[in-house]
């Protein structure tokens, strides 16, 4: 499919630089591009498109891996470390399913685990990411939706109430249980629980809104 | 096999962002081991932290990070673009779900239960937090009435049992919330078999189960 969108002839840098709390600028063209530069990674072993990536990607894994308290030197390691499993496994990334950020998202958390946490038993269903996608049904879905679906959820994220957004953050971006988040906000557990369930379901809204 | 009772999106969450206690997610991934559902909620899940990972303003990298990573490229093998055939899933009735062999082993048989009350028996295991444990309780019986300070996270692998949120066969999860009570009742016939994840003591009501708590400890 990446036939029908062939690079652009002159290839913009790309410099997103935002704060999560500004409101998105995230565009689809700019989903569509990433997954342009990986489709030459994967057709072509393109290695400028790799760095191209790497230089919009890598400072974000980093700053991710960060927040969960891994040390610098560790976490640039998981950032190579990263990376190379992209290069390695370029060709089976496939935009229809999740975009580049939710694939390396996945990369990241999974190296996470296994190196940093040393739960060796997360490989067991987590390491063949290609494992967990199986089980789409995603007949219907065609990439031009997959990239919507991606802007949709940045602006559903961007609209969370300051709680439930707060409680999202303090999951995935510092990695709190909801017992260490409910002993930190001094909220009741059932609380940190329910909230968070009324945030999936609207950023759920977001990928899926009402035919 | 069709689930009824599936995992909580806040557990779904807690697994995508890695932030569940090891004992949860080994129950989480045992249930996503069976469940289709529940995988593509995880996917959802996982587009949010992608997201929330890409919006964020990176943190330079170190420059000589860049050559380095570029000498590497060189040397890296490329996996071939085809896809990996998931493990065949053989149906053998004394086969524990994947996810759970490094916990207790791969079959029921190979078990080494304990006795803890009348028609209970348990398997502790050793896991980084939380409490993980298997419990195979006789059928037609009830666990004393209970509620949990923590989370509970229980997956159905034999037999079956009926409380008040209804019936759990296997494959079911039950993801309680710490408000909870619950009375479990095991359905006749079979043991009911099930894993289950706490992060703090159970907390039993009634003279019955305040004897009986010093047996459980879970
Ligand atoms: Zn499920």
């Amino acid at each position: 499919m990446m036939a029908t969108h062939p690079l652009p002839a002159k290839v913009r840098p790309f410099e997103a630089k935002r704060r999560v709390t500004e409101p998105s600028g995230q565009t689809i063209e700019d989903a569509r591009y990433w997954a342009q530069q990986m489709a030459a990674v994967a057709a072509g072993r393109d290695v400028d498109c790799f760095m191209r990536i790497y230089d919009h990607y890598g400072p974000r894994l980093l700053r991710y891996l960060l927040g969960l308290r891994v040390v610098p030197a560790q976490a640039e390691e998981l950032v190579q470390e990263a990376m190379l499993r992209l290069w390695r496994g370029a060709g089976q990334f496939d935009p229809a399913r999740a975009s580049l950020s939710t694939w390396l998202f996945r990369i990241a958390r999974n190296l996470y685990l296994d190196r940093v946490r040393a739960e060796p038993h997360w490989r067991e269903v987590q390491d063949g990411l290609e494992w967990l996608d199986r089980c789409e049904a995603d007949g219907e879905d065609n990439s031009t939706e997959a990239f919507a679906d991606h802007v949709r959820l940045t602006n559903a994220i961007d609209r969370l109430p300051a709680v439930q957004a707060r409680l999202v953050r303090m999951s995935y971006l510092e990695s709190k249980s909801h017992s260490e988040i409910a002993q930190e906000l001094g909220m009741p557990l059932g609380s940190v629980k329910s909230n968070l369930r009324r945030a999936f379901a609207k950023l759920q809204a977001g990928l899926r809104p009402a035919p | 096999m069709n689930s009824y009772h599936h995992l909580d999106s806040s557990t779904l969450i807690g697994y995508s962002a890695g932030s569940l206690p090891e004992a949860f997610r080994a129950v989480v991934s045992a249930h996503l081991s069976i469940c289709a559902h529940c995988r593509t909620q995880l996917l959802d899940a996982d587009r949010v932290g992608g997201q929330l990972m890409s919006q964020q303003e990176g943190v330079p990298l170190p420059a000589a990070a860049r050559d380095s990573l570029l000498k590497r490229l060189a040397q890296s093998p490329v996996s071939s673009p085809a896809h990996r055939e998931a493990p065949p899933r053989v149906h053998d009735p004394d086969r524990l779900p994947e996810p759970l062999w490094p916990y207790f082993g791969r079959s029921y048989s190979g078990l080494r239960w304990r006795t803890i009350g009348p028609g209970v028996h348990h398997i502790r295991s050793q896991v980084r937090d939380g409490n993980l444990m298997l419990l195979r309780i006789a059928p037609g019986r009830s666990v004393p009435m209970h509620s949990h300070g923590g989370n509970e996270l229980t997956m159905i692998l034999q037999g079956a049992y009926d409380d008040s949120l209804g019936h759990f066969a296997p494959g079911d999860v039950a993801d309680l919330d710490c408000d909870i009570e619950h009375q479990p009742a095991t359905s006749p016939g079979v043991p009911c078999v099930c894993v289950a994840a706490t992060d703090l003591p159970l907390r039993f009501s009634g003279w019955l189960a305040r004897a009986l708590q010093p047996l459980f400890k879970m």
